[in-house]
Formats: structure tokens, C-alpha cells, sequence
């Protein structure tokens, strides 16, 4: 009862502070205001340096062609990403030139087309630095193309056989069971879709497991702990904490839900599915266990929260892991890699979210997992209570990692 | 009545407390005296089970069954409270958690008592030291405890609040309350308390009823006061273990008789007055704990 009645208190000053408010809805306002920003930048090509490449041309024909190709090719853009200027001759005359261009960073580069490319089709580059490396990818596709055009015109293909050859091939995608074709956004919002569920999932344990954090240092340091040792047992205490922030996570992630809900709706989408949202809820309320007992733990043997973050870090790094692998986990659900890390507790919750989103999990996995979640719970919570009783109430000592062991031996 | 019962509580290799024993009394006020470092909160924290004894026991009314927690009331030393709230949700919390009924009213007849009144609606942070005191105060008897453990109770208040405090003390002595409260302030214990524990590096150095201890354990002193101030200084003070404070003599009777004392001062001097000098709780407090040090 006395559990019920602290994560009331908690739940209740926190969902009126201002800043549940900011973070519940300003975290995915910021989000998406980056994510439609850089994509924006990206598009306008203000985060583009336009290069300027020299070309030595040694067969004095490609040189050009590729310079007529590439300026049609970049034609609408504003800033394209490079400029070529071709240099009929050989590479033996004009590299001395080339080089002090270069040196002097009038050029960030230059390629060398040489004479016998027809039958060694390799093109050199010169260069400083590796920042030109990924504009090889552009030349090297236009010079092939050339090249096959080259060797059809010497078959003496006409120019209508040679339009005939060259045309792009389009992938038309379905819904099984479906005739009618699916829209490109479509398409991207269920490749997205998976990485917004887990990202979610990331935001609400972990804004949950911080504010664990902070509220134990909080007691700790202004010492209500002791009122309120005096009055509820340590058990209560931890548990009734626990329970009011974890249904504050709870809260923030159906506001995101209905929103997801609602959004996927009136696109048409249907991303969020009955079993999505039980599952989601599923692993919300396991990874949000495992890590409350982490933070909790953590809390309750610091002084400041400084050092507690500092403590805390390790953990949010592996926990990131999911968050840099999320493309891999998507494209490949069931390589060995990410099976193995499925089935790491801090990871699991996130993991399994992107495989059940995409669609590329089975009931054995999902079973499974929620027994390993479960049996990490119940350590995580186990361990957390052992060493919040002996340390909560220990100020201004340093704890050693010996202490803790002996406290959760005893 | 709480028994304390041989507890000791050891830190890696720091004695905090050593095989204490205490008898508290119901509906008395139990003082818990020693300097800073004595291990007075450690023994209270012990008290309240917010920390487990290495050894002995703590029996309430001769079970070691705690009472529940809103029999109980406890201020910390140090303000245990939250910065953020009001003034009137941390009482309202702490109310609601020890389960008493319609807490609102009770809340404002407090806060007036205290002179919060006006302070409903203020956030914790902004009251004053001795304001956060006293609202600390009102959250350790708001619901109406059996047992009251205060840890350092006037610390930080002004000595007006710390009139009121002892009323308010006074009154719930009269209401049948049990009052244990530490202190290293002397003078506030001697006036307030009936029963004393004096402690020193965790170590019981007396226990007992203030009146028998300050009768029994005081050192028996004559005050003497000679009527020209320039005998205050007369080599026959000499003969005695004596000591000279504001215009008299303080002489140790130990080893003679107060007759024999008189006789040789009136030799040598005319006296204003003479008179049997109460020795305070400090002084008492310190010849015991250099007689137990030696």
C-alpha cells in the first residue's frame, strides 16, 4: 500500500513539471525538426564543398567526353560537388604542374585518364587527402558508360540499338495478397518504422531510469531518506519509486503510441498493429525493470550526480548499441550477430522491438526473450535492493567495488 | 517503554557505537547527550531500524515487534525534506503515507502555531533554515505519535522558536508522549529533560534520571564571593582546588568539610556571601568523561 502511495507522489510531481512536459513533447519535435533539417541541408547542398579536380587526359578524347557528361549531369544543381578542368597531354609533361596545383591547393586532386585505357580501363587519382575518395564513384560510373559506348559505336551498333541498351530497370513492390502498388513513402515509413519503435523504447526507459536516478540522489542528499525510512520499509521505498516512474514511462510512450497511431492513419500506413503495442508494452516494462535496478543501484551509492553519471555511462554505451546497429538489424533480423545480441538483457528490449516491427521474429524468439528479460529482472531488482539498503544511508564515502560485492554476498 | 539492549554498530574498522544500554520511560522526555562524533545519530538511527544493529536488540514495550510507523515520529539531523514542493504537499505526503485522516486541517492549525501560516503555497527551497526546521518539526508529530525521536531538534532555530519548541515539548509530555531527543547542546537538555544518557565515542558514560545524576555525579562546589574584589585573588584559595569566575570563587569541597573551608577563608578575609554551587550537566558531563579517560 505504502508502495502504491510513493509512486503516486512521484508519478504526480513529475507529470506536472515543466519539464516532463518539454521532454515528452519537445524530444520528438526536436527530432523531427533534425531530421527534416539536415535532410533539407542535405538537399539544398549547403553542407556540399564543391572539389576542383584537374584531368590529364592522355588519349585526348575520354577527357572531354567525361567533362560534357559530368557538367550535364550536374546541370540543376547549384553547388554541384565538383569541378573537372582537362588537361590534354601526357602524365610525364604535365605532373610537375599538376602536383604544385595540387601542393599549392589550387586543385584537391587530380585523375589521369591514361593512353591505353580502352583495353586497361584504370584511372589514376592524385590527391592530399581521402576526401576525394568518394567522388571516384561518379567518375567511374560515367567513364564506364562511355566506354561501353565506345566499344558498341567500334561494333558498329546504330544509335537507336544503343538506346535500346541502355535503360534503367524499376521494382515495382506489393503487399502479398495485394494488386495494388505501393507508394515509396509507404515503403520508407516501414523501413523507418522499426527504428521509431525502438527509439521510442530507448527514450522512455531511459528518461524513466535518469529520473530513478536523480530522484534517489535527491532523497540521498537532502537526507528525506531518512523520513522516510522511518516511515516505509526499504522494500516500499525502492518499489513504490520504481512503479511511479516506470508509469510515467508508461504514459509518455502511450502519448507516443496514440500519436504513431494516429499519424500512421491518416497516411494510411499501418504500422502500429494490436500485437506491436502489447509487445511494445511488453519489453517497455522489462527493459524499464532492468535498467530501474541499474539506476537505482547506481543512486543509491553516490553523493552527486556527477559521479553517478559518470557511473551510469558504461551501461548507456552498450545501450546505444542498438541505436548504431538499427539499419543491420533491419536489413538482416536473423544474421548469427544479431540473434547473439538479441539475447544480451541490456539490448534484448531494443533488439526485439526492430525485429517484431519488421516483421522477422517468431514466437519462440519472443518467448524467450521475455524468460531471459524476465530472469535479468529479477537479478537486476535483487542486486539493486541489496545494495540500496546498505548504501543509500552511507553519505560522503567513497564505496569500493569490494563493499558492494560483500553487500550483495550478505 | 524501549529497551535498548547492548547495541553496537561498527563501520570497517570505526566504533560508531559499543554495547549501548538505554531504558526510556513512557511519557517522559529522554535527552541523548554527547559532543559531535559521540554517535548519537548512529544510535538513533539504530532506534528508528533505519539501520541494523551488528549486535543487541531494541525492545518496544518488551517485544521486538516495531511499532507501526505512524505511532512513530522522527526529525533527522540534517533537514529531511524535499526542496521542490510546497510547504503544504510535503506535509500533505507524509501525512498520507503514515495514514492520517483528513490531514488538511491539522496541516493549517501547525502551520499557524509555527508562524508558516502565510507559507501554504511556498516551495520548500525558499524558507529559511530555521523556517525549514520547523516545518520539519510539524511533519514529525503531524500524526500524533506515541513516540517521539528528535536528532539535534534545535539546531538552527532562534531563541523564541526554541521557546516554543519546549512548550511545545512540555505539551505532548503532558499528553503522554515518550520523547527521546539528542542533543550536544547541555543547557537545553537540563532544562527540558527527565531522564539523560550521556554518550562519548559511542560508549555509555552515565544513564539515569537528571535530578539523581546531577546529585550523585556532580562535583560538590561552594561559591564564594569576598566583599573586596582584591581578596578574589588571596593566596589562601591556594589551599583548595579552585577556580575564579566573575567576582567569586568556585572551591572544590572534595576531601574537606565545608565548615573547615569557611573557617580558613574568614581568617583571612570578610566574606559576602557563601553558598552551595549546583554544578551544570556539562561540568558533570566532562569530570565524567575525564574520569573515565583516566
Amino acid at each position: 500500500m505504502n508502495a502504491w502511495k510513493i509512486a503516486w507522489f512521484e508519478y504526480r510531481r513529475r507529470i506536472r513539471s515543466k519539464w516532463f512536459l518539454i521532454g515528452t513533447f519537445g524530444m520528438p519535435i526536436l527530432i523531427l525538426g533534425i531530421s527534416l533539417g539536415t535532410g533539407y541541408m542535405a538537399g539544398s547542398g549547403a553542407g556540399i564543398e564543391t572539389k576542383n579536380f584537374g584531368l590529364i587526359d592522355e588519349t585526348g578524347f575520354y577527357g572531354e567526353q567525361l567533362s560534357l557528361v559530368l557538367d550535364k549531369r550536374f546541370a540543376d544543381k547549384e553547388t554541384p560537388p565538383f569541378n573537372i578542368a582537362v588537361s590534354k597531354g601526357s602524365f610525364e609533361s604535365l605532373k610537375t604542374q599538376f602536383d604544385e596545383l595540387v601542393n599549392e591547393k589550387t586543385l584537391d586532386g587530380y585523375f589521369v585518364i591514361p593512353y591505353d585505357f580502352i583495353s586497361n580501363p584504370v584511372l589514376r587519382n592524385y590527391s592530399r587527402s581521402s576526401s576525394t575518395f568518394r567522388s571516384t564513384d561518379v567518375i567511374e560510373s560515367e567513364l564506364k558508360e562511355l566506354l561501353i559506348k565506345e566499344k558498341a559505336t567500334s561494333l558498329q551498333l546504330s544509335d537507336d540499338v544503343l538506346d535500346e541498351l541502355f535503360f534503367d530497370v524499376d521494382v515495382a513492390h506489393f503487399d502479398i495478397g495485394s494488386s495494388q502498388e505501393r507508394e515509396t513513402e509507404e515503403l520508407i515509413a516501414d523501413y523507418i518504422a522499426p527504428f521509431i519503435f525502438m527509439f521510442l523504447l530507448f527514450l522512455g526507459i531511459f528518461t524513466g531510469g535518469q529520473l530513478l536516478l536523480r530522484a534517489v540522489l535527491e532523497e540521498r542528499s537532502s537526507r528525506v531518506i531518512e523520513v522516510l525510512l522511518s516511515t516505509v520499509s526499504y522494500n516500499e521505498l525502492m518499489g513504490g519509486k520504481i512503479l511511479g516512474l516506470g508509469l510515467l514511462g508508461l504514459t509518455q510512450s502511450a502519448i507516443y503510441l496514440i500519436a504513431a497511431f494516429f499519424a500512421g492513419s491518416y497516411y494510411d500506413l499501418s504500422i502500429l498493429t494490436p500485437a506491436i503495442g502489447l509487445l511494445y508494452f511488453t519489453y517497455f516494462i522489462l527493459g524499464y525493470l532492468l535498467y530501474a535496478g541499474i539506476y537505482i543501484g547506481v543512486g543509491a551509492l553516490f553523493d552527486s550526480e556527477q559521479e553517478a553519471q559518470q557511473a551510469i555511462q558504461i551501461i548507456t554505451f552498450i545501450a546505444i548499441i542498438p541505436m548504431v546497429l538499427w539499419t543491420m538489424v533491419i536489413e538482416n533480423p536473423n544474421s548469427t550477430l544479431v540473434n547473439v545480441l538479441t539475447y544480451i538483457p541490456l539490448v534484448t528490449p531494443f533488439f526485439m522491438m526492430i525485429k517484431i516491427a519488421v516483421g522477422e521474429t517468431s514466437i519462440f524468439q519472443i518467448v524467450t526473450s521475455i524468460i531471459v528479460m524476465i530472469i535479468s529482472v529479477y537479478g537486476s531488482i535483487r542486486l539493486a535492493a541489496k545494495v540500496f539498503r546498505t548504501g543509500i544511508l552511507l553519505y560522503g564515502k567513497r564505496i569500493t567495488l569490494p563493499e558492494i560485492y560483500r553487500w550483495i554476498r550478505a | 517503554m524501549i529497551e535498548i539492549k547492548g547495541i553496537s554498530k561498527t563501520y570497517d574498522s570505526i566504533v560508531a557505537v559499543a554495547n549501548l544500554d538505554m531504558m526510556i520511560q513512557p511519557g517522559r522526555i529522554y535527552g541523548f547527550l554527547g559532543p559531535n562524533g559521540a554517535g548519537k545519530t548512529t544510535a538513533i538511527r539504530m532506534l528508528m531500524n533505519i539501520i541494523i544493529p551488528d549486535e543487541g536488540s531494541i525492545l518496544f514495550e518488551g517485544g521486538d515487534q516495531r511499532p507501526p510507523a505512524n505511532k512513530i515520529g522522527y526529525l533527522p539531523e540534517e533537514r529531511g525534506l524535499y526542496q521542490k514542493i510546497s510547504v503544504f504537499e510535503t506535509l500533505q505526503y507524509f501525512a498520507h503515507l503514515r495514514s492520517v485522516p483528513h490531514p488538511n486541517d491539522k496541516i493549517k492549525a501547525y502551520l499557524q502555531r509555527f508562524d508558516l501560516g502565510t507559507r501554504l503555497q511556498s516551495k520548500v527551497s525558499e524558507l529559511s533554515k530555521g523556517n525549514q526546521q520547523k516545518l520539519q518539526f510539524i511533519n514529525t508529530i503531524l500524526h500524533d505519535p506515541q513516540y517521539i525521536v528528535l536528532d539535534e531538534p534545535f539546531s538552527g532555530l532562534d531563541p523564541v522558536n526554541q521557546l516554543l519548541l519546549k512548550e511545545i515539548l512540555e505539551e505532548l509530555k503532558q499528553a503522554g508522549k515518550t520523547i527521546i531527543f539528542s542533543s550536544h547542546q547541555m543547557d537545553q537538555v537540563e532544562k527540558l529533560c527527565d531522564d539523560v544518557a550521556l554518550i562519548n565515542h559511542g560508549q555509555l558514560v552515565t544513564a539515569g534520571e537528571l535530578k539523581t545524576i546531577m546529585q550523585s555525579e556532580g562535583v560538590q562546589r561552594l561559591q564564594v564571593t569576598p566583599v573586596n574584589a582584591k581578596d578574589l585573588t588571596h593566596q589562601c584559595f591556594s589551599a583548595f582546588n579552585s577556580e575564579r569566575t566573575n567576582g567569586s570563587v568556585f572551591i572544590e569541597i572534595d576531601g574537606h568539610s565545608k565548615q573547615d573551608i569557611i573557617a580558613t577563608l574568614n581568617k583571612s578575609m570578610d566574606l559576602k556571601s557563601v553558598k552551595l554551587a549546583e554544578p551544570s550537566l556539562e561540568e558533570i558531563f566532562i569530570h565524567l568523561v575525564q574520569g573515565s579517560q583516566s
